[in-house]
């Protein structure tokens, strides 16, 4: 047991001294991410209490294993929190929060998405991580003006939310599984 | 009726053939939390959880817009060129893109081998490749010792779709970088023993054309004019002409004994094995003596007696170079027959330079049968100085002392044998002993 605790230890050691930069930079992205997400997300009872620990540990824990199913638990932990703040502390819909909230999941997401494939210790090229991010922010800018134009239709259409969002809802399902299909059908 | 030949698989699956694109965790997850997220705010009536799936869905839709169909190419470059060990080694990665889509990234990693110090071999690279580009990772170096080094098999996974899709790895196999061994300086100023042939640069015993000079004598009829000694023949008031020695080539069999390796190598700065020694004093024997224009044979003492027959010149030298990086200590038990390799194997005229650790009985055997079958031969000690077996017991350091006085004593019979045995120490060290053999050849032959 000892030997294996030893061999634990050198093997850590190893791993920090060949660790590189720029790999270590999009964990701690991953990271930030989801801790931002989960603050703003977690109604502030809960943030500015000692569960916070709890909550910083389940947004650093993609960072550490972005391979796993860790992404999509933190994912899952963020929007619980939100439908919880929102229902059952009835907190309001705010444009700021949402916008956030969709921005940093999907940094986190896409982040993750790298991080599996980059080794800790590669040399990485510049315009990897920065092709990457540049793509995310224009994912993040399209998805920021529909929310805009949607969450003031809905502001407008008082009343008519659960219509809209079922229209919603309704188009992106169907076009979520012709992407599917097509991905599926096309190589 | 069935046809002979059977049916080509149908079209729609080449795109997933080879080579195969699967989708990555992130694919699964982006579909997961859209779908989720989707039901959830139908459900619930919530037009916030819609628009937290938006983003999944638009990155989903930006980068699955255009499938890739082929498969990354991965090539390996390495020198070509002459290159001596402790030379710099130019080696390098391209990967290359024939599709139409972009490669986010591409991760491409080789082995290789470790006498090869190449910068940032040991770590993968990151890079990106763009629609019909390529991309190039140079990977500069030193090559440490001698031998034929792979550079590779190097590996290629690629990300493409925003991270979405991923290519399995791409594996390319290695290249082979040839590097010869440091020729260590050596110059043997002596005469040959015998020379055998009717041209070359060696003085032979017999007066001939030639330029060295064996003395004056009268003039005789048959020798030419510009022979003729004109002082001389003024002063005794008769001809007289200059004798000379005529110039002779020779042949000399370099014999590399491969029956063991001792001591570990440490590259070209560092310390010699015994099959360093050998390869690198081979090297330089055959050069200086290929340069004098002499004929250079080679041959392996071992289970596999590999040879390489007399030549001479310049290309010679550069097979000799070749032949040398193949040489590999020999592992098995299956020694040396005696129909595989004996003295009957050597020219008579032969000079026979033999390359050993006398680290084997067999090798020790083999010198005296050379020299009891009159070859002149001359045994060069490759063993490393201060080279101890690994210490595996409190007797390890006494029974290696016994070793080495034994070793002490094979030495001494073989030169009571008349087997002259040096240390190489390149430049010069072959000198004296040259002497004494070319002093043994003048004498009558024969026991």
């Amino acid at each position: 047991m000892l030997d294996g605790i030893t061999r634990r230890i050198e093997r850590t050691r190893t791993t920090v001294a060949r660790a590189t930069v720029l790999p270590l930079l999009v964990r701690g992205g991953i990271a930030l991410a989801f801790v931002l997400a989960l603050m703003v997300a977690w109604p502030t009872a809960l943030t500015a209490s000692r569960y916070v620990v709890l909550l910083g540990l389940a947004g650093v824990y993609p960072a550490i294993a972005p391979r796993g199913r860790g992404v999509t638990a933190a994912v899952l932990v963020v929007v619980g929190g939100w439908i919880l703040d929102t229902t059952w502390f009835d907190a309001r819909v705010a444009l700021w929060r949402v916008l956030s909230i969709a921005a940093l999941l999907y940094l986190g997401h896409t982040l993750a998405a790298l991080a599996a494939m980059l080794p800790y210790d590669a040399i990485v090229n510049v315009d990897v991580v920065g092709g990457w991010l540049a793509r995310a922010l224009l994912v993040v800018l399209i998805s920021a003006v529909l929310t805009v134009i949607t969450l003031g239709l809905t502001a407008e259409l008082a009343g008519g939310a659960f219509v809209i969002a079922t229209l919603v809802g309704l188009a992106a399902a169907v076009g979520i599984t012709m992407l599917l299909g097509r991905l599926l059908r096309r190589p | 009726m069935r046809t002979a030949v059977p049916l080509q698989a149908p079209a729609a699956d080449e795109g997933w053939a080879a080579p195969a694109w699967v989708p990555t965790r992130a694919l699964g997850r982006t579909v997961l939390l859209t779908g989720l997220l989707l039901v959830l705010g139908v459900a619930l009536g919530r037009v916030d959880l819609v628009l937290l799936a938006a983003p999944f869905a638009i990155g989903a839709a930006i980068g699955l817009r255009r499938m890739p169909r082929s498969a990354p190419e991965l090539t390996v470059d390495a020198a070509e060129e002459h290159i001596v060990e402790g030379g710099s080694v130019g080696a390098g990665l391209t990967v290359a893109n024939p599709d139409v889509i972009s490669y986010d990234l591409v991760v491409v990693r080789t082995r290789t081998s470790p006498w090869l110090e190449l910068r940032d071999a040991d770590r993968p690279f990151a890079i990106t490749v763009a629609t019909d580009g390529w991309t190039a990772v140079e990977l500069p170096g030193q090559a440490t010792r001698w031998g034929r080094h792979d550079v590779g098999p190097a590996a290629a996974r690629v990300a493409a779709c925003g991270g979405l899709l991923a290519c399995r790895p791409v594996v390319t196999p290695a290249r082979q970088v040839r590097v010869y061994p440091e020729t260590e300086p050596f110059a043997a100023t002596e005469a040959m023993p015998a020379a055998a042939g009717l041209v070359g640069n060696h003085r032979s015993r017999r007066p001939g054309e030639g330029g060295e000079l064996a003395g004056v004598r009268p003039f005789a009829p048959g020798d030419r004019l510009r022979r003729i000694d004109w002082r001389v023949s003024l002063r005794t008031r008769d001809l007289h002409v200059a004798s000379t020695l005529s110039d002779r080539d020779a042949e000399v069999l370099l014999l590399l004994d491969v029956l063991g390796e001792a001591g570990a190598s440490g590259g070209v700065k560092g310390r010699a094995s015994v099959l360093d020694t050998t390869v690198r004093a081979a090297a330089a024997i055959a050069e200086h003596y290929l340069q004098r224009g002499d004929r250079v044979s080679l041959m392996e003492y071992g289970s596999s007696a590999r040879r390489l027959r007399a030549a001479t010149g310049r290309r010679q030298y550069l097979t000799v170079l070749e032949w040398l990086l193949d040489v590999r200590a020999d592992t098995g038990d299956q020694g040396p027959h005696e129909h595989v390799f004996g003295a009957h194997h050597v020219s008579s005229d032969a000079l026979v330079m033999v390359l050993t650790p006398l680290v084997d009985p067999r090798s020790a055997d083999m010198l005296a049968g050379l020299s009891q079958s009159g070859r002149f031969t001359v045994a060069v000690d490759t063993l490393p100085a201060g080279v101890t077996p690994p210490n595996r017991s409190p007797w390890t350091p006494i029974a290696t002392k016994l070793w080495r006085m034994e070793r002490e004593n094979v030495l001494g019979r073989l030169r009571e044998h008349g087997v002259p045995v040096v240390t190489w120490a390149g430049a010069g060290s072959l000198d004296l002993v040259l002497r004494d053999v070319s002093r043994l050849a003048s004498a009558p032959r024969g026991r």
